[in-house]
């Protein structure tokens, strides 16, 4: 009974997110029209065979903006739980496992940049990552996104850091960890080929609502005005 | 009390931390106050002469000592765009965000809890689906989406509240809290979702273990069980979640200030950020920083009460 | 039992939202006498001291506080306010003015020849390196011989000084200008909370036509969505400035008139870097933008399109033949570019403040267009004060999407940043004819003459392409029609103490 309910909710989840891949997939080697390309003609057209969401002010066919903007944001999203995830699990690891000065000092760090507001922090990124700069950068992700991605990724960090942590100081406490000790592994190896595998049931959760909050940050980021830059889209 | 000692003394590092990062992003991002200030109409002389008034001359070093000391001594110093004290500025403004995060957190809390209980009560039910599905939507709506929406339908459709009719705390407190429910619950709603999945995930996974078997086998009976032994123990992660849900309302107000056309702290520090208005920025960072950092020192007060297993204590 | 008490007080909670907001429902109530609020896009961040006030946003509200001693009228012509009447010699050296008589401060005081010699002394100190109306540089000496008549003697004749003399009289007792507002304007200043409301009050003993309404309140309404949605639910009963978009989504209880924003928009291009350091790839790009489109693209056709440094509101110095100077020739734009050694086109970047949603669009449609002609424009969107520093002050840029408008109501204050050495010249545009014949116009005591020459220099900038001039934008105001008497000015200005209400 109970399992069949389950998988409702799976197999639900699984074709909407499957359709929004696909859709990103299509687009990455084909696009019903040119993103970019104006037209005065479809000023605000509406949606018809042609253009199934209609077009922009610009009369530019909104259903290809859809699946470029997609793209952008998945590329957000993953960018930015990648560099969130990635220092944040680092951070909380060390200053869960051993405590002490290393926690102290690390865990102010953290709350200092959870107090930091993102706006100012996107202003720092911005200026810093100056596009001309670094051709690299821009290259890899497109220019103005990256910055909102290193950004929104810093503001991350703090978030992973505290639940990673919380879960290192949990286990190890426990046995297993105690007894690799005695067997003379080494505190990386603890850290994260013993202990990391076993907070995985923890992690995961927090990696996909921090997926959900990163898309949610960039939308407000635009809405700001501090976002990926014109005529890029994003959802 | 020596642990309530230590823990004052590394808050009040980690402010002059905060205060520290803050005051050197100014001096790496672009823009300076004068300029700002004056605009296209700036001339070298008159950028010069307003550098020196505003005492941006001077080396860094100097200029974050002489903010650190009068800020300890309680002078938050003079905004430079307005050329108004910062303190009474800003004591205008804090109510105005306090009662709007106090609000929200209340909606969430009363919302969320019974709602929790009772979709774990009917796990597997038409109700706990729909409110899934519910949750699911609710959870990808962006902020200030779920702010415009919120005005469209209780501001333009019910007529419940002027949109941008912000009413201020000193004309009329019943006017000020009508208006800031809204907003409240543009706050409140996402996070309503989260912490209905957090809590019900929580008691479904309690719901399993042995304590509960013995708790029935004793004779006590289901709501008992429920409220007494359950909902305790799936609280934790929840307490860390509204723990952090608290500071996130109040360090990003700010969006949802801006779709009500709210003056409050966010907006404050919007306009102050992009006029590089240092004085103002730094005061309301550090105090946020301040804030965020005593509900964390709360959090984690709650969780030893909560959970006794914890200590606190055992790190040092 | 613990469910009932938890749903009792959901109830509770519930029921007193709705109370509390059929509360919020009402209008707030400043005080007494007719009212009208209005909504600003940008909060008047400033000191309230008139003369060291510089945001544009804060001189249009001042217009309505403050007053020199004489004032522009919506036809742009400058009448006699605090001064009844004044005479410039034939050399254009003296000023003469007389004091109107009776006109008061708002302190209740009346103006006095001592309070008119303060403000101005105040402007043209240079202890601070520069003075604060720059024209007042020029000033040798204020005399009063008696108590109605100031004379100001120039160094240099100067036709044009008329018009820095709308430079606000303060009262001298006034210490504190900075936080207390005393004027001579129609409306006096009341309270002001930051981010939040601007409150004037009708001013009962003004010299000439006073106010109609009582009270004015300015609220700020920072973000583009909400403007729509304030007005719409009666927040605000006028809103200047709107976008096309937004005011056709504005219901029947608000009349939309339309004017210009008295500026002009371009692609202001900067001359120090490659490649548009060469005329003929700026004229390249002049051919490859076709003004009407864009209008229609991002205006609905709205606004007027223009081809030079000066908009139509300067009436006599404008020159609207010059906008159809560049017409759309993506051929011959290709030839210029080949001709200029760039046969497959270039990749420049645009920095536009991310602020102006015009300009943002303005960019957007141009970088669409440049395409054609092999030219790639990225944007990059930049906040308001990074683009003041940066592309203004610091001239680090290739182009940059912005509207120039006039500080006042002279051909200088739009063509002086275009001479080599000026502080403005933030394009590095460097012409020694350019150069030579502004002089000769700002020099002219013959009116006719000056006339000629300030048109010469509309003309070389043009030929120069010395821009991609775009528009003088269409301006919309929102305003309730419980209220009337809205005027255009041809500066960036806002009269309240035209409006009215409507029986």
């Amino acid at each position: 009974m109970m399992k069949k309910k389950r998988n409702d909710i799976l197999v639900t989840g699984s074709i909407l997110t499957s359709v929004m891949l696909l859709m990103i997939l299509v687009g990455l080697f084909f696009l019903p029209y040119d993103p970019e390309t104006m037209n005065i003609d479809l000023k605000f057209a509406g949606i018809s065979w042609r253009h199934p969401f209609g077009c922009d002010n610009y009369g530019r066919d909104i259903f290809t903006r859809v699946m470029v903007g997609a793209k952008t944001t998945l590329l957000v999203a993953v960018g930015t739980v990648g560099i969130g995830a990635g220092a944040g699990v680092l951070i909380g690891a060390f200053t869960g496992y051993f405590g002490g000065w290393i926690d102290e000092v690390l865990m102010r760090v953290i709350d200092a940049l959870f107090a930091f507001p993102s706006i100012l922090l996107a202003l720092v990124v911005v200026s810093l990552f100056d596009s001309e700069k670094n051709q690299v950068l821009s290259l890899l992700f497109g220019s103005g996104k990256y910055q909102v991605i290193i950004a929104l990724g810093i503001a991350f960090i703090p978030s992973f850091a505290r639940v990673v942590r919380s879960e290192y100081l949990k286990q190890r406490e426990m046995d297993y960890v105690k007894n690799a000790k005695i067997m003379g592994c080494g505190h990386l190896r603890i850290m994260f080929v013993h202990i990391l595998p076993n907070i995985l049931s923890v992690l995961v959760p927090t990696l996909m609502i921090g997926f959900n909050n990163a898309v949610l940050a960039e939308a407000g980021m635009s809405y700001l005005g501090i976002g990926v830059q014109p005529p890029d889209a994003s959802l | 009390m020596k642990y309530v000692g230590k823990k004052i003394l590394t808050m009040c590092l980690t402010l002059l931390l905060v205060s520290f990062l803050v005051f050197l992003c100014f001096t790496v991002i672009p823009g300076d106050p004068a300029l700002a200030k004056l605009g296209t109409e700036a001339t070298p002389e008159r950028v010069e002469a307003l550098r020196k008034e505003m005492g941006l001359d001077r080396p860094f070093m100097v200029r974050y000592g002489d903010w650190l000391i009068s800020f300890i001594q309680g002078d938050m110093g003079k905004s430079y765009s307005y050329s108004l004290p910062v303190k009474q500025m800003l004591a205008d403004k804090v109510p105005i965000t306090v009662t709007m995060s106090v609000m929200s957190i209340l909606i969430i809390i009363f919302v969320s809890i019974p709602l929790g209980l009772y979709v774990a009560k009917r796990e597997g039910g038409v109700a706990d689906r729909v409110i899934y599905a519910v949750n699911q939507v609710i959870m990808a709506v962006p902020p200030f989406f779920a702010g415009i929406l919120i005005t469209l339908l209780f501001g333009i459709v019910l007529k419940l509240f002027m949109p941008g009719g912000y009413v201020s705390y000193t004309q009329s407190i019943t006017g000020f809290l009508g208006y800031m429910i809204f907003p409240s619950i543009a706050i409140a709603l996402p996070k309503i979702s989260m912490t209905v999945k957090l809590l019900r995930s929580g008691l479904v996974g309690e719901k399993k273990k042995d304590y509960v078997r013995t708790a029935y086998s004793r004779g006590n009976n289901t709501k008992g069980v429920l409220y007494k032994h359950i909902l305790k123990n799936a609280m934790l992660p929840v307490v860390t979640f509204l723990g952090m849900t608290f500071t996130d309302i109040i360090a990003g107000s700010i969006i949802v200030e801006q779709v009500f056309s709210i003056p409050g702290i966010g907006r404050i520090l919007m306009t102050s950020i992009s006029n590089r208005d240092y004085p103002v920025v730094m005061a309301v960072i550090v105090s946020l920083a301040a804030t965020v950092i005593v509900i964390n020192g709360l959090v984690d007060l709650i969780y030893q009460w909560i959970d006794p297993r914890i200590r606190l204590e055992e790190q040092s | 039992m613990k469910r009932k008490a938890l749903s009792a007080l959901l109830m509770v909670v519930l029921s007193l939202a709705l109370t509390l907001s059929g509360c919020a429902g009402k209008r707030q109530g400043e005080s007494t006498g007719s009212q009208i609020t209005i909504g600003i896009p940008q909060d008047v961040e400033d000191s309230l001291d008139p003369h060291k006030a510089v945001a544009a946003g804060t001189e249009e509200v001042f217009f309505n506080i403050f007053e020199g001693l004489v004032k522009p009228d919506r036809d742009g012509n400058l009448n006699p306010a605090v001064a009844s009447d004044y005479k410039v010699s034939e050399d254009k050296k003296t000023y003469t003015f007389i004091l109107r008589e009776g006109v008061k401060f708002h302190d209740g005081s009346l103006v006095t020849v001592e309070d008119v010699r303060y403000s101005i002394e105040r402007c043209a100190d240079t202890s601070e390196g520069a003075p604060l109306v720059a024209a007042f540089a020029n000033i040798v000496s204020i005399n009063t011989p008696d108590e109605k008549t100031i004379e100001i003697v120039l160094a240099e004749s100067n036709a044009d000084f008329l018009a820095a003399m709308d430079t606000a009289i303060i009262p001298a007792s006034n210490e504190t200008p900075d936080t207390v507002a005393i004027g001579t304007g129609p409306y006096k200043f009341v309270s002001h909370a930051p981010q939040e409301s601007f409150v004037m009050k009708k001013f009962e003993e003004y010299w000439g036509e006073k106010a109609h309404i009582d009270n004015v309140i300015l609220k700020v309404c920072a973000n583009a969505d909400s403007i729509v949605m304030n007005l719409n639910g009666g927040a605000i009963d006028m809103y200047a400035r709107l976008t096309s978009t937004q005011a056709s989504q504005l219901n029947g209880q608000f009349e939309v008139l339309e004017g210009t924003m008295n500026l002009v928009q371009a692609l202001y291009l900067n001359h120090a870097v490659e490649p548009f350091n060469n005329e003929k790839v700026r004229q390249a790009l002049c051919y490859g933008v076709d003004k009407q489109y864009l209008l229609d693209m991002t205006s609905d056709g709205h606004g007027t399109p223009v081809g030079s440094s000066m908009f139509p509101a300067f009436g006599k110095y404008y020159m609207p033949q010059l906008a159809d100077y560049y017409t759309k020739d993506v051929e011959k734009a290709k030839q210029l570019l080949k001709e200029a050694g760039y046969p497959n086109g270039f990749t420049f970047t645009i920095k536009v403040p991310s602020n102006y949603a015009p300009h943002v669009e303005t960019a957007q449609v141009l970088a669409e267009e440049l395409k054609a002609i092999g030219v790639t424009a990225k944007i990059e969107l930049i906040e308001w004060e990074t683009w003041v520093s940066d592309v203004y002050s610091g001239r680090k840029f290739e182009g940059t999407v912005v509207g120039l408008d006039a500080s006042s109501l002279t051909a200088s204050s739009m063509l002086i940043r275009f001479t080599s050495d000026s502080s403005k010249n933030f394009i590095n545009y460097s012409n020694p004819e350019y150069d030579t014949v502004y002089a000769k116009a700002e020099t002219s005591i013959d009116e006719e003459e000056r006339t000629k020459a300030f048109k010469e220099c509309q003309q070389i900038l043009t030929k120069t392409a010395a821009n991609v001039y775009i528009q003088d934008m269409a301006e919309f105001v929102a305003l309730n029609k419980k209220y009337a008497g809205y005027e255009f000015y041809p500066l960036y200005v806002q009269d309240y103490s035209k409006l009215y209400i409507v029986e």
